[in-house]
């Protein structure tokens, strides 16, 4: 890493302010993912969501091992980078820029849908109204993808000014999701729920194993952007405190939420008027409980479109970090540090993704269904994304013990490995072969995610191999890293004391340790 | 939207509630930050992993190995003991002596069992030399430990030197950590 810059990113953010960070991404998707899943799992939903959420727990937990022992901005493919090398750390950081473009155009798209609730109080007429057919293209929303175009460049916009929405804002627009989300599902559960409703769309509309298939590979969608956690580990303070406790508790929350709003929404109403609100499935949720149903139908879909944009800032903003932190490792080129002499805002970065955002957008809306068709593609990227994680975790155990983890994912087994005891996370095990099963579910049933996907990350590829050739570096093995002077340094500005002394504890037991095998061999020589 | 109300559903609505709660609570309760001085001295303690303690079989050496245990408990360090038997210049270092060796190893099982009680793993060891205090400090180099605790006797006689030759000779030579355990004159042995 280099050395500080006036660039560096400040640690600022507090133990609410991380899970903010989180919650602001992840807290989404569930009014995206509801409607989606529903079309196609119908009266098994709460089960997609449960399974899908039980991967998510042991994703998140994964996570929380990792970001508390490298508090540094990169996420994933920083932890797949400093576990399988530089070409594995680009494939990773290719998924995930997959995920953040999809993340502007999808959230964009559905931020739109939300305020499309007002429409017809406005000019009489749903979104649907709008829709045409445009030669051998059906169902074309030329209206829905103009909200969506502009609501992405005016993110673009905001971005590259610099004028990023306060912490403080996140906050409170945070507190007030949880609180609606909350009073929705409690009061929901007391006054409108009927377990006969819910028991007789199990019974009679079972889904087929393809359909939840698919529907479960969606359910996935509730869950992403836990990565916003650790993309945010070098601005957070006391980060090895914190993101133990933020990381558990947003993948708890996000994992309660998604169960409680399926097992509410079938307890209410059928599938069906989830499936035909697919742009806000929440606020039809909302509308539909006794005495708040007048006012928080709206309210819902307000809050809907204003979370669906800040998580779609969130995909700005996360492409930007993850290029700032993977150009420092010369994954990729160093124009993307650059920052603009004015704003000080990585404009680069933020013009091309939002474009990249903009045009998945469009691309989408000539499809039958547009936010079906980026939630296809989200899923492939995801789950790869997580694919690398895992197995980044278990490589970390083997190749870095030395590094201290304030969390460790628990059930592990003691193994003896180069005469060193380590410990092999069952869970994680567990955990990459739920993802797996869920990224080939994907590649099975998602028509334009298995070719949109692997197209995306050729396409990466082809610059990689460009950057690196031209930099002399090679391209399927590492250019040098002094992780250990840069865990040092990154432990100190995260003041977390205790564990620098514990690192360099460990580091020299290792040096001494290796003196004196040195020491023996060469006796017997 | 007609009013349903089912048990069910309240017990859900409750739980929710609780869990969601608990989960805030838990997340917003951190515990104090360590500052960076007491980190370093807090590590520099845990990073006593190999301790040896010279034994007698007085009560002041026997103190000693207790001591030792309590620094390292908490990181699970190892107690080397050690007997020194010292050898008159008049007499080869390999003469036998079988009840000084017996008397020895009677000492070190007492010690053992100090460490022991600790759950922490001994290594014994009895060695002859001229000097006491060089075969202390030459077998803690040999050994690589981080640190000796040694006691010294509670009674000092005019001509002796503060600590005792033993002790002396450890604090001058030992190529680590020293800690002299001396009791006041006042406690008897």
């Amino acid at each position: 890493m280099s050395e500080p810059t006036k660039h560096e990113l400040r640690r600022d953010c507090s133990v609410w302010g991380s899970y903010m960070w989180g919650f602001a991404d992840v807290g989404a998707d569930t009014y995206v993912a509801i409607g989606l899943v529903m079309s196609y799992v119908q009266g098994a939903s709460s089960l997609a969501f449960a399974l899908a959420g039980c991967v998510y727990i042991l994703i998140g937990l994964a996570y929380t091992e990792l970001a508390s022992a490298y508090p540094v901005a990169g996420g994933g493919p920083y932890y797949t980078l400093r576990a399988l090398g530089d070409f594995w750390g680009f494939v990773g950081g290719s998924a995930l820029l997959l995920d953040y473009t999809i993340d502007i155009a999808l959230f964009a798209m559905a931020s739109a849908g939300y305020l499309n609730f007002f429409l017809p109080l406005l000019v009489g007429h749903g979104i649907d109204y709008f829709a045409i057919d445009l030669g051998p293209l059906h169902h074309i929303n030329p209206l829905w993808c103009i909200e969506t175009l502009t609501i992405i460049g005016f993110l673009m916009f905001l971005n590259i000014r610099g004028i990023r929405e306060s912490s403080l804002l996140n906050e409170i627009i945070g507190v007030i999701i949880i609180a609606t989300s909350s009073g929705i599902i409690i009061l929901g559960f007391i006054f409108a729920w009927q377990p006969d409703l819910l028991v007789h769309q199990w019974k009679n509309e079972f889904p087929t194993f393809h359909n939840f298939m698919y529907g479960s590979s969606l359910a996935i969608i509730s869950f992403v952007g836990l990565e916003s956690i650790s993309q945010a580990a070098q601005e957070t303070r006391r980060p090895a405190t914190i993101i133990p406790r933020t990381s558990i508790t947003l993948v708890f929350t996000v994992f309660i939420f998604a169960l409680a709003f399926s097992t509410l929404g079938l307890g209410i109403l059928p599938w069906r008027e989830f499936a035909k609100h697919i742009d806000n499935p929440i606020a039809i949720l909302a509308q539909s409980i006794p005495f708040i149903g007048v006012v928080a139908g709206p309210f819902t879909a307000l809050l809907g479109a204003l979370i669906l944009l800040i998580s779609s800032n969130t995909g700005v903003m996360g492409a930007s970090r993850l290029t700032y932190s993977l150009s420092q490792y010369q994954v990729l080129s160093e124009r993307f540090h650059v920052v603009h002499p004015k704003y000080r805002t990585p404009v680069r970065a933020i013009v091309i993704f939002s474009l990249v955002g903009a045009a998945e957008a469009f691309l989408a809306f000539l499809t039958p269904s547009a936010m079906d068709t980026l939630g296809n593609m989200y899923a492939f990227g995801a789950t790869l994304g997580y694919t690398l994680v895992f197995i980044a975790l278990m490589k970390l155990r083997l190749s870095d013990p030395y590094t201290p983890r304030p969390y460790k994912m628990p059930f592990n087994l003691k193994w003896r490995y180069k005469s060193r005891q380590v410990e092999i996370p069952v869970l994680g095990i567990l955990g990459m072969l739920g993802v797996s099963l869920i990224l080939f579910e994907v590649i099975l049933t998602h028509a334009v995610g298995r070719i949109a996907g692997p197209a995306w990350m050729l396409l990466c590829f082809c610059y990689y191999t460009w950057y690196r050739r031209n930099a002399g570096l090679p391209i399927f093995r590492s250019a040098p890293h002094s992780w250990e002077a840069d865990q040092m340094q990154v432990l100190e500005a995260a003041e977390e004391f205790d564990l620098l002394e514990q690192y360099k504890l460990s580091l020299s037991e290792r040096d001494r340790q290796l003196k004196r095998v040195n020491r023996v061999s060469s006796q017997k020589g | 939207m007609p009013i349903q109300i089912h048990p069910l559903g309240l017990a859900l609505a409750l739980l929710f509630a609780g869990t969601m709660g608990a989960l805030l609570l838990w997340m917003l309760w951190l515990p104090v930050q360590i500052p960076a001085a007491a980190a370093k001295a807090h590590r520099s303690v845990f990073a006593i992993k190999r301790i040896l303690v010279p034994t007698v079989g007085q009560p002041y050496s026997e103190r000693a190995v207790e001591l030792a245990c309590r620094l390292g408990q908490e990181q699970k360090a190892e107690v080397i003991l050690v007997h020194i038997l010292e050898v008159p210049r008049t007499m080869p270092l390999g003469v036998p002596l079988p009840e000084a060796e017996a008397e020895a190893f009677k000492v070190l099982e007492r010690s053992e069992s100090i460490v022991t009680l600790h759950g922490l793993k001994p290594q014994k060891l009895v060695q002859r030399a001229r000097i006491a205090g060089e075969e202390i400090a030459r077998i803690a180099g040999e050994q690589d430990v981080d640190m000796i605790v040694l006691g010294a006797r509670a009674k000092i006689g005019l001509r002796d030197e503060i600590l005792g030759r033993t002790s002396d000779l450890v604090l001058r030579q030992a190529p680590c950590e020293v800690i002299v355990d001396k009791l006041p004159s006042s406690e008897s042995s």
